[in-house]
């Protein structure tokens, strides 16, 4: 546990409820306020609410109208302040493929790598 | 012989020239110089329905199929004026009633006679049988060409069928390794942490299983692996990584390891990953489980060199040939899976400019992948 990130907001957006509380936990347990959506059209909602958030964490495959990239998209595009970290068990992105300075981990997460990937994207 | 019989054969030499023309075994057909019939035999005309007179003043063209016209005036024709004789043609005639009668047909020209005087003359033979019998081989051939298609077809989409399955079974798997870790974070019984272990170790493996199916697949399908090279991240903690969730699947087993790392590698680190952990597992399901397996890794001379070694029975030189063949077994048939996960691994080392190499004898079984440091 760690107050490192106790002052940042993340957003994180997954289909697989499992897999999502999954990734609440890693985020909060590392001192984040965490807000999770299960697809990228409640995401935008979220987004739209205006309230600060620092850190978009999304996955790649998603149903509904937009996946992931495609949400990455618009969300650098409206609120380019947003630090994006896209991951999936299935795509192997570059972090080249992430719009803007974004980044990329892969599925399985281990907690101590997504928080290194977060942290390098935050204080850049 | 016998002298009362040369009387006999004499007499039936005198042959009726005009009979046998007309009647026999095979149609006889003369043609003028520009190919209109001047006398067609009663054999030819009986098998068309008509009557010899019908056919005088036609042309053997008028006889035939469209497609044997266009051979007739295209090749038949011109062959025939250019080298005076033509053997075993095959065309079909078209009868009076619109049967179609396969035919052979030889024709030559009464050479050395004025130009005018030049007639074309026709022997022509039934070959409905022959032809048939053509007719079947190529319909065999075309049979079996048919059923070699559908199989690659068929083969093509069960590799589709698996590469979607394989891909398709890592979501539910990632759910439930997920649903393990939030398990682990609450407050469990020793029993409660022992089988969440047990579980995460069983999600490895159906992971790993997945990997393996899906390059395999891949392969087959034409996309062989495609690798993301990284030189900048240290590989150590990818392979400690490996290395502590085996020990997780087999915690009974000892696993030793040594790493050597001090220069950078160029190499896809999670494919190296895989490469370690197909050997480690390979070794803790078929080395002796009461000798440590050893993990070396080392750069050393421009090389990565990781070796994987477990006690046990040698593997005779024989089986040591075949075990990078995918689907390979060896005798040990009801303990291991499908035999995928050492030729991934070679495949891998491959890739890599590599190589993987087995070496086994009373002392261990090693396993050897090297590949050059820079690609």
């Amino acid at each position: 546990m760690t107050d490192e990130f106790h002052t940042m907001t993340v957003l994180i957006v997954e289909d697989d409820a499992l897999v999502r509380m999954h990734g609440v936990g890693i985020f909060e347990d590392a001192g984040f306020r965490v807000l999770d959506a299960d697809s990228a059209d409640e995401a935008l909602v979220i987004l739209s609410d205006g309230g600060k958030i620092h850190l978009m964490f999304s996955d790649v495959d998603m149903p509904g109208t937009m996946d992931g990239l495609a949400l990455a998209r618009v969300v650098h595009e409206r609120w380019p302040r947003i630090h994006l970290l896209m991951t999936s068990g299935h795509h192997r992105l570059r972090d080249d493929d992430v719009p803007g300075p974004g980044r990329f981990v892969p599925k399985p997460w281990q907690a101590n790598g997504l928080l290194d990937e977060a942290r390098a994207l935050i204080q850049a | 012989m016998s002298d009362p019989d040369t009387p006999a054969i004499a007499a039936a030499t005198t042959i009726d020239f005009e009979a046998l023309f007309e009647t026999a075994p095979c149609g006889y057909l003369v043609s003028d110089r520009d190919g209109r019939l001047v006398r067609v035999n009663r054999t030819f005309a009986g098998w068309l329905g008509v009557t010899p007179d019908d056919l005088r003043g036609r042309r053997l063209p008028d006889l035939l199929t469209v497609a044997g016209k266009i051979f007739y005036e295209t090749h038949f024709a011109p062959t025939l004026r250019m080298q005076g004789r033509l053997d075993e043609v095959a065309l079909e005639l078209v009868a009076a009633d619109r049967r179609r009668l396969p035919v052979l047909v030889n024709a030559n020209t009464n050479e050395g006679d004025a130009d005018a005087d030049r007639q074309v003359r026709f022997a022509v033979f039934l070959a409905a049988g022959r032809r048939g019998y053509e007719q079947d081989l190529l319909d065999a051939r075309d049979r079996a060409q048919a059923t070699i298609v559908s199989e690659r077809a068929d083969s093509e989409l069960r590799e589709q069928f698996i590469a979607v399955l394989g891909h398709d079974l890592r979501n539910p798997l990632a759910s439930i390794n997920s649903g393990l870790h939030l398990l682990a974070r609450e407050t469990l019984s020793a029993r409660g942490t022992k089988v969440t272990e047990l579980m995460s170790g069983s999600v490895l493996r159906a992971n790993a299983l997945i990997d393996n199916v899906l390059d395999f697949a891949r392969g087959r399908l034409g996309g062989g692996i495609t690798l993301a090279y990284d030189a900048h991240t240290p590989l150590e903690p990818m392979l400690q990584q490996v290395v502590s969730e085996l020990r997780s699947i087999a915690p009974a087993q000892s696993i030793v390891t040594h790493f050597a790392l001090h220069e950078p590698i160029s190499c896809d680190h999670v494919r190296i990953g895989q490469l370690l952990s197909n050997l480690l597992g390979n070794a803790l399901t078929h080395g002796a489980k009461d000798q440590p397996v050893r993990v070396d890794a080392t750069t050393s001379l421009g090389e990565l060199v990781i070796a994987v070694s477990n006690g046990g029975t040698p593997i005779p030189e024989a089986v040591l040939e075949r075990l990078f063949q995918p689907f390979y077994r060896g005798h040990d048939r009801v303990r291991q899976g499908l035999g995928l996960g050492l030729h991934i691994a070679s495949e891998i080392a491959l890739a890599h400019g590599g190589t993987l190499v087995a070496r086994s004898d009373a002392v261990a079984t090693t396993f050897i992948f090297t590949m050059p440091l820079a690609n």
